[in-house]
């Protein structure tokens, strides 16, 4: 009966497009010790944003844009104007009238349902005021076999990892009863053994099955998949890393087929039209009939409204700026293009005019992982797209201290190992309690009193202080010798950022990174571009190399003169305390003493203007004017182990501006944007503006999108309820609470502060400062840029005399302000 | 003036808290801080000045040791809670509910009455329950708490009966009471036999243990600091409750069996299940249960010093194990900084190490005796604590000589420690009693079927012992599956439509949105 099937006459073409096409749909998330953010509609930009909001509404249920209620409140207060929903309603050119979208938001809004599967159909018989939900059990079932799949950090005793994961399932659900107990249904391990032993045969098979028509096999396997979207993305993140490294995963389809299996393992075979197969063809046919009638319009004018209200407002401030009066610097400092900096370049800039600030991505562009001494933990320093080129390590002051200290820490190290087994073991865990227990209300104390100590940085593990004083981050060891590909890089990297002339005698390369305790995500507040780290390793290596006479020698070879009166000097700016630490300065006491003395009071009155400004969104308005009482609060919020908003991260970001820093210097950008260095006049080619929009644009589109989906999906693409978080797999993601899908995205805490949303989702508007030919020049080059413009996942608008023009539909216009 | 000298303010003032949060809702967080605190200090005032008190006044130490413990949770817990939970919509019932508990479990600490220490610990439960359903929406957080209730209510009538039995024979409530009733006689009459098994029955249901300990490991559905409380302060009070009974109990053989076996099971048991979790939070729950097993344990085999040491130190541990669950990423990333060299075989260190702990350790209590003849170590306390210590010595590492002595000064270093709070504690508890041989093959045995086991899975974690065991770990050995199923179907849970809704399907709830 259950004659296996033959894998090349079954697999038919259009079996294996659905396939595809379902699971190409799902994008990737980092482990949570590299957050970094993504688009997690990434994979859908190749149909418009309006499209993928009614085809997500009606396959997975997940809104894209918020619900009506929240913008009534808009249209309420007056910060969306009719001015503004009339220009959405022209530039869809939608049917719907504005009275319409305004009467609109009057009625009960009905969040949109999922396509139903065969597992509702069953569950709308069953009484589930009573009894568990079969598609509740189903999402357990996997969520917690794939975390025990995946997993190599938490548990002591793991599966075994030899198999693909659908083979290993298949197995291991053959001899699991959990379900099959619990909900009274014991032939479960039986029909399992049943289960055709390769995916894709699996997959046709249940669609075979289930008698799904080959024209609806897209939509069912993409509803199917997105019940467990949440492993999916691992999945697909696993099946990334494996492309970066030219390997390929297929764990993606493996997973498709475990979830449909569950479809058939739930099906009793009856088709009669009582059956429970036919009420969910009915309802499966109904779902579809009715999303016709429910498209996502009205809520699309409305996103499209409150995005026009803040065009209009950064437009206007943009173009109505005083230009800055351009002054020799004494003082440069670049930083990561993150929105925070944006707040703190303001301040700085504000104490002198001679400080000059400029926006560059916060690795620098070294292509880098790093290993500190000693050990084998290494790990990627660069944007989460690009694979590392260059290993670096730590360097000592010389050969001898370094070889003493890897020394010493190989010997603590092995020590605190050799710790582990005895923490771990259950036999040993009763004589743990019972001899170190009592230690524990010590610690207790500790981490319940307010603390303001600086951060302690995690790559000091086995280092004594002095120790690590004693070591920098270094490309030295890892170029040694190669002076040529030391030059290149520097080279690279200067004229990235512009920086190739005109230095000051201090040049700070600011880095950043977050501090917060017991936060499992902390690395989504650390820098994205270095890929979820602290920013220190990138900026002490980059000023160690620049530094360096012998590459400076180099480079003047290339006609790019450092000044021997320049410095660079590797900064790390903390974006929770905003103060800014200074690394390696012991040079510079002898060299430039005065500099630093500035440098070091200029940070120091910037950060605390940074925090007054930053104070109201943190409820501490009330400490605003009382600036030692404010940072000594936010320093022990840094330090609070029950602090679940340390900070607000990206929440808020809306624009990416492209354009030399005089454009912007005297406008209050609150916080909500991202700032790249551009000289137009510098790159006539366009060379250096299509690295720019082809890298740091969709690393601040993917921040955007990631922000975009906790807020108006928190459900789907946000992580939920920090006080639920429940850390799965030593890294791979959380749970929220005991179990259900992995969660990925950013937690509700976020984005939200309790009262109100902090994060407004809009989509990104990026601003260029570059001849339009040349900007079309790189649409025209690059697919991935044309999809995201026209269907519109961002806005591109540049800067054109004293106007700002918008690009829509293939055309630039220029903006007409609506006050 | 007793009252005084014996923390019996602390119930006063967490009730007092309780009251005042119900009037002064917009001021609750005050309130509980303010409570907390003065709980504290009165608590530290009152075991500062206890070597003050007048002859006449009687000290109760184990109580004041409770009293202490409860206290200090309660300080740490509702600190956390104050800023962890804030911008959630139930807060004022959070807080009252939290009141409520820590006053319920002071009263019980500190009742010298029977019938209010078991009153008390009902009211604990009950205000759990309000705790545990903190997210009124989460279908699993209902199933659980209901799970809860159920066991709850089954303690309970256990408690009823075992109070009727206590007041026929005894004729009194009063500790006090019970204990000279007791000294008195040489065999418990039927009556306190069953009266005990009774209390160590719901002793063993209220601790969680195999198989109704499923509502403990999924009690994740409440925050975090809920889970503290939880296992730091509630779940222990059955141990807490025998020790305060230990004169009966070590005259009730058939008692004491049933916790030896159960405990002992259930800590073998839930130890093997705790190596196959893979989250976190859940981990912490199974090694909870682990520990409770092991704590009734010692109650059954007479070792209240330990037990009570147990209790003690499992809060501490498990308190700040939950509050800072939020580390487990940054203690991964800490995970990879150490390289674990090719394993060498070290199969003969595992078998040598429990030997070489052993020794260790006996050589230390022989020393120690030479200062306290008095000082006597129970041959069972001694084997789990060697094998404890034993991994110690693995050196999976590689073995040298350096790695050896670093490892006999870890096991040197902790026997002292071990010993000293052995003694500190010895002074709290009624002491040891007898137990029989039977029952001290049957703890050795089930310790070394551990300690074998979980060599073998971690020396051969692809060999077919450990690939046979596995499904049944991972699995929880099916005990939970089976209760939470006749539990559906006995006693059904009854949600409303909004938490009946299956995760995907649910529509009419935001996070923190009211059901």
């Amino acid at each position: 009966m259950n004659m296996p099937m033959e894998k090349s006459s079954s697999i038919t073409t259009t079996i294996s497009q659905a396939i595809n096409f379902a699971c190409d749909t799902i994008a990737p998330t980092w482990p949570l010790d590299r957050m970094i953010a993504v688009s997690p509609y990434w994979q859908r930009i190749d149909k418009s944003f309006a499209d993928i909001s009614t085809e997500l509404a009606t396959i997975a249920g997940s809104p894209m844009t918020m619900d009506l209620p929240y913008y009534k409140d808009l249209w309420q207060k007056g910060n969306i104007k009719p001015q503004h929903l009339q220009q959405a309603i022209t530039e869809a050119q939608s049917p719907a009238t504005a009275e319409q979208a305004i009467v609109a938001l009057q009625q009960t809004d009905v969040s949109p349902a999922p396509a139903p599967l065969l597992c509702d159909a069953l569950d709308n018989q069953r009484n589930l005021q009573q009894l568990p939900a079969w598609c509740d059990t189903i999402t357990h079932q996997i969520a917690q076999f794939c975390a025990a799949y995946f997993d190599r950090d938490q548990a002591d005793w793991q599966p075994d990892h030899q198999q693909a994961l659908y083979a290993s399932w298949r197995k291991a659900l053959a001899r699991d009863h959990s379900v099959a107990v619990l909900i009274k249904s014991s032939d479960i391990p039986n029909k399992a053994l049943q289960l055709e032993a390769d995916p894709e045969l699996q997959i046709a098979k249940a669609l075979q099955q289930l008698a799904v028509p080959p024209e609806h096999w897209p939509s069912y396997l993409q509803a199917v998949i997105m019940r467990v979207s949440g492993w999916a993305s691992w999945c697909a993140y696993r099946s990334f890393q494996a492309n970066l490294n030219t390997n390929e995963d297929t764990s993606l389809v493996d997973l498709l087929a475990i979830r449909l299996s569950w479809e058939c393992l739930i099906d009793d075979n009856r088709r009669q039209h009582d059956s429970v197969w036919a009420a969910w063809q009915n309802d499966w046919l109904d779902h579809f009939k009715h999303a016709k009638n429910h498209t996502q319009n009205i809520h699309l004018l409305w996103q499209r409204a409150h995005e026009v209200s803040y065009q209009n407002q950064l437009f206007q401030q943009l173009t109505s700026a005083t230009k800055h009066k351009t002054v020799e610097p004494k003082i440069q400092a670049v930083f990561c293009i993150d929105v925070r900096s944006e707040v703190f370049r303001r301040n700085l800039e504000a104490q002198s005019n001679e400080i000059q600030t400029l926006g560059f991505a916060g690795f620098f562009g070294l292509p880098i992982s790093y290993t500190p001494l000693a050990t084998q933990a290494t790990r990627p320093q660069l944007p989460g797209l690009l694979a590392p080129v260059i290993n670096i390590t730590d360097a000592g002051n010389n050969p001898e201290i370094e070889h003493d200290i890897k020394r010493r820490r190989q010997s603590k190290l092995g020590n605190l190992l050799s710790l582990q087994a005895f923490k771990t073991t259950p036999a040993s865990t009763f004589t743990l309690v019972e001899t170190l227990g009592l230690g524990y209300a010590g610690k207790l104390i500790k981490r319940s009193l307010t603390s303001t100590a600086p951060d302690t940085s995690s790559d000091s593990l086995g280092l004594s202080k002095a120790d690590a004083s004693n070591l920098r981050p270094s490309l030295d060891k890892s170029l040694a010798g190669d002076l040529t590909a030391k030059a290149s890089i520097a080279s690279q990297v200067l004229t990235g950022m512009n920086l190739t002339e005109g230095l000051a005698p201090v040049v700070l390369l600011v880095g950043h990174g977050s501090q917060s305790q017991n936060n499992p995500q902390r690395a989504g507040l650390d820098c994205g571009a270095c890929c979820g780290q602290s920013g220190e390793v990138n900026a002490r290596a980059l000023a160690g190399l620049l530094n360096d006479e012998e590459v400076r020698k180099k480079l003047a070879e290339n006609a790019i003169v450092i000044p021997a009166g320049t410095q660079f000097l590797s900064a790390l700016h903390n974006t929770t305390t905003d103060d800014v630490s200074l690394f390696d300065t012991e040079k510079m006491q002898q060299t430039h003493q005065h500099e630093l003395t500035n440098v070091v009071k200029y940070l120091a009155k910037a950060g605390q203007a940074t925090r007054q400004e930053r104070a109201h969104n943190l409820g501490l308005q009330a400490l605003a004017d009382k600036p030692e009482k404010l940072t000594k609060a936010i320093k022990q919020r840094a330090n609070d182990w029950a602090q679940t908003r340390p900070e607000w991260g990206l929440a808020n970001n809306a624009a990416f501006i492209v354009a030399p820093r005089h454009k912007t210097r005297n406008i209050d950008l609150q916080g909500r944007s991202f700032l790249h260095e551009y000289e137009p006049t510098k790159d006539l080619t366009g060379d250096v503006l299509e690295q720019i929009m082809t890298a740091p644009m969709l690393v601040t589109h993917w921040i955007n999108m990631q922000y975009h989906g906790s807020t108006v999906d928190n459900k789907r693409y946000g992580s939920g309820n920090k006080t639920l978080h429940n850390v799965t797999g030593g890294r791979l993601g959380v749970f929220e609470g005991n179990g259900g899908d992995l969660r990925i995205g950013l937690a509700w805490q976020s984005v939200n502060d309790g009262n109100k949303w902090q994060h407004e989702p809009l989509r990104l508007t990026v601003v260029i400062d570059a001849p339009e030919d040349i900007i079309n020049q790189v649409i025209a080059k690059h697919p991935m840029i044309k999809n995201l413009l026209d269907n519109q996942w961002l806005y591109l608008a540049r800067f054109n005399a004293d106007k700002i023009a918008l690009y829509h539909e293939n055309k630039w216009r220029n903006w007409a302000n609506q006050e | 003036m007793s009252l005084l000298f014996n923390a019996g303010l602390l119930p006063v003032i967490y009730c007092l808290g309780f009251l005042l949060a119900f009037s002064l809702n917009q001021k609750m967080w005050q309130i509980a801080k303010g409570t907390a605190a003065l709980g504290l200090a009165a608590t530290v005032i009152a075991l500062g000045s206890a070597p003050l008190a007048p002859a006449t006044v009687n000290i109760d130490t184990l109580g004041l040791t409770m009293a202490l413990l409860i206290a200090f949770l309660g300080w740490v817990i509702i600190n956390y809670s104050f800023r962890y939970i804030q911008g959630e919509p139930g807060q004022p019932r959070f807080v009252k509910a939290m009141l409520f508990v820590l006053a319920c479990v002071s009263l019980l600490v500190l009742s010298r009455n029977l019938a209010v220490i078991i009153i008390a610990w009902s009211g604990s439960s009950i205000g759990l329950h309000y705790l545990l359903t903190f997210y009124q929406e989460r279908k699993t957080a209902q199933i659980v708490a209901h799970k809860k209730f159920i066991i709850s209510r089954l303690a309970d009538a256990c408690l009823i009966v075992a109070l009727f039995l206590v007041h026929s024979s005894v004729g009194d409530f009063n500790l006090d009471a019970i204990t000279t009733y007791v000294s008195g006689i040489e065999t418990l009459p039927v009556t306190l036999n069953i009266a005990a098994l009774l209390i160590a029955s719901a002793a063993i249901i209220k601790s969680a243990q195999l198989p109704l300990h499923g509502w403990l490991i999924q009690v994740m559905e409440a925050p975090t600091p809920v889970s503290a409380l939880l296992h730091a302060g509630v779940v222990n009070i059955g141990g807490f409750v025998l020790i305060r009974l230990a004169e009966l109990l070590s005259l009730a053989p058939a008692a004491q069996t049933l916790l030896v076996v159960v405990g002992s099971v259930t800590a073998v048991l839930a130890g093997l299940v705790m190596m196959t979790r893979i989250s976190i939070k859940v981990r912490l729950a199974w090694s909870t249960c682990a520990q409770m097993g092991f704590m009734l344990m010692e109650v059954g085999l007479g070792l209240y010093e330990l037990a009570l040491l147990h209790l003690v130190a499992h809060s501490l541990y498990k308190a700040h194990a939950f509050l800072s669950a939020g580390d487990a990423v940054a203690n991964t990333k800490a995970h990879d900084f150490f390289t674990p060299t090719e394993k060498p075989n070290s199969a003969v260190w595992y078998v040598i190490s429990p030997l070489l702990s052993t020794a260790t350790l006996l050589a230390t209590i022989a020393l120690w005796q030479q200062v306290m003849p008095s000082l006597n170590l129970p041959l069972a306390a001694i084997v789990i604590v060697a094998l404890g210590f034993a991994p110690l010595l693995w050196m999976e590492q590689g073995a040298s000589t350096k790695a050896l002595i670093q490892g006999l000064i870890k096991v040197l270093a902790l026997s002292q420690l071990y010993l000293a709070w052995h003694l500190l504690f010895a002074g709290l508890t009624p002491p040891i009693a007898n137990t029989s041989l039977a029952l001290l093959v049957w703890v050795l045995a089930s310790f070394g079927v551990l300690y074998v086991a979980q060599i073998w899975v971690r020396h051969a974690p692809t060999g077919r012992f450990a690939q046979a065991l596995y499904p049944w770990a991972y699995s929880g050995f099916y005990l939970d599956e089976t209760f939470t199923r006749l539990t559906l179907k006995f006693w059904p849970v009854q949600l409303s439509p909004t938490q009946a809704q299956t995760s995907v399907n649910r529509h009419t709830t935001k996070v923190g949105e009211k059901v």
